[in-house]
């Protein structure tokens, strides 16, 4: 389990760590079942306050990402995003804007920049679930 | 008692003519650690040493752990955990020795707590305290100051000086000892980047005053800015909340903040939502400090 802040960042701090976290388990690298540090010990670890650990850990709770079992601490959970799809569309569509950004200011083609995502999709495999 | 651990109203202190505090009110939730911001030479030490006793306001109230500060310093001192800016300790004693001596001026001091903070902290009870690093030197600060377990705890700039290391180290001690322990911690620093991800809250002390406090993740949410089509200097004037304007090229950039209360003027002065960015707290920090309300002609 790594997690790196960036206080540098306009991304607050609780942000910066669910969106680590969901990459995480994204790319496979966190599976379900797997144990995260509990609240203290992540807030220690970064350090970042223990309120703002917890305020992203509610949000992954929330989002369906991991599950908190009583007196037994945190896992990733089974199964999938439960996210909305819209909400899952918007977050994608926020990614890539930050790409397309970029590639317009590299003066990249759009074939070019669709080459890439094609290269990207084949690069991480599809979860088995869904 | 209230759920306040430090309470400050309408706080004033001159050096001859030089007025440092212009009425500051600031009020520290008990359990919190607090972020207490400012430039160089802002007035933090100066309120500082108000709320320990050691200096007398010209004007203003102060509430420390249920204590008034300038009718009883000692009390005050003896509830809170103080750790200096630049704190000097005796080189020549021992780590165990300096732990024995402070203990002597408090009548809580818990010598077997000190020493299971040292060896957390991993510092040898036989070192000389004058070998020790600097980094070292500020975890005995720091251990000195919770020996008696306060219930407040106020650090002067307590990484001033550390590299970057000892200072996340230091940033763990405080959440892993202090945190876990539910002690309030306020704490003077402009090092903004650094202590804000292990606030809760953050005061901007600003010409003698407060002149943000918030949460930080309040203070994120509010404090935008935002790009306008019209650099209409006039129309500028009248946007509420608003810190700073800048030109730069054809864009004018507005920084407000109060989002929230700002956005229809800003709306109607042609911002169209697009560019709306939220800032980090360097930049928040900066627009509050060194803001700008005019545009240059």
């Amino acid at each position: 389990m790594s997690i790196r802040l960036s206080a540098s960042s306009a991304v607050p701090i609780y942000r910066q760590i669910v969106d680590q976290v969901s990459q995480q388990i994204a790319s496979g690298r966190l599976k379900p079942g797997d144990r995260l540090p509990s609240v203290r010990e992540m807030a220690r670890a970064l350090p970042a306050n223990q309120n703002t650990v917890l305020k992203a850990y509610e949000m992954l709770e929330r989002d369906g990402l991991i599950e908190r079992r009583h007196g037994d601490g945190t896992f990733i959970a089974e199964g999938g995003s439960p996210l909305r799809l819209s909400e899952r569309r918007r977050r994608i569509a926020d990614a890539l804007t930050q790409a397309v950004v970029l590639a317009r200011h590299y003066r990249l083609s759009d074939d070019e920049v669709r080459r890439a995502l094609d290269e990207q999709l084949t690069h991480f495999p599809k979860a088995t679930q869904e | 008692m209230s759920d306040a651990m430090i309470e400050i109203h309408g706080l004033r202190k001159r050096f001859g003519k030089q007025q440092v505090l212009d009425g500051v009110d600031l009020t520290v939730p008990t359990g919190s650690i607090f972020g207490f911001l400012g430039l160089n030479g802002a007035g933090k030490t100066t309120t500082i040493s108000i709320l320990l006793g050691l200096m007398k306001a010209n004007e203003g109230t102060c509430s420390v752990a249920g204590v008034d500060p300038e009718k009883d310093p000692v009390e005050v001192r003896r509830r809170i955990g103080y750790m200096a800016e630049n704190q000097t300790m005796y080189g020549w004693m021992r780590v165990q020795e300096i732990i024995d001596w402070c203990g002597g001026f408090y009548p809580t001091w818990d010598t077997g707590f000190a020493m299971d903070l040292c060896r957390q902290m991993g510092l040898s009870a036989d070192a000389k305290v004058g070998t020790l690093s600097k980094g070292q030197s500020s975890k005995l600060a720091l251990i000195l100051a919770l020996a008696h377990r306060p219930k407040l705890v106020i650090l002067d700039d307590p990484v001033l000086g550390l590299d970057p290391l000892a200072r996340r180290d230091f940033l763990r001690d405080v959440i892993g000892q202090l945190q876990a322990r539910d002690v309030t911690v306020f704490f003077s620093s402009h090092l903004l980047y650094e202590i804000e991800p292990i606030c809760d809250y953050v005061a901007i002390l600003h010409q003698g005053k407060i002149v943000a406090c918030d949460t930080v993740d309040a203070l994120r949410e509010r404090v935008r800015c935002v790009e306008l089509h019209t650099p209409d200097a006039a129309a500028l004037r009248n946007v509420p909340t608003l810190l700073d304007v800048r030109v730069e090229g054809n864009r004018t950039l507005a920084t407000v903040a109060d989002y929230g209360i700002a956005k229809d003027a800003l709306t109607r002065l042609g911002a169209n939502g697009s560019f709306d960015d939220g800032l980090n707290l360097d930049e928040i920090f900066e627009a509050y400090v060194a803001g700008r309300k005019e545009v240059a002609a």
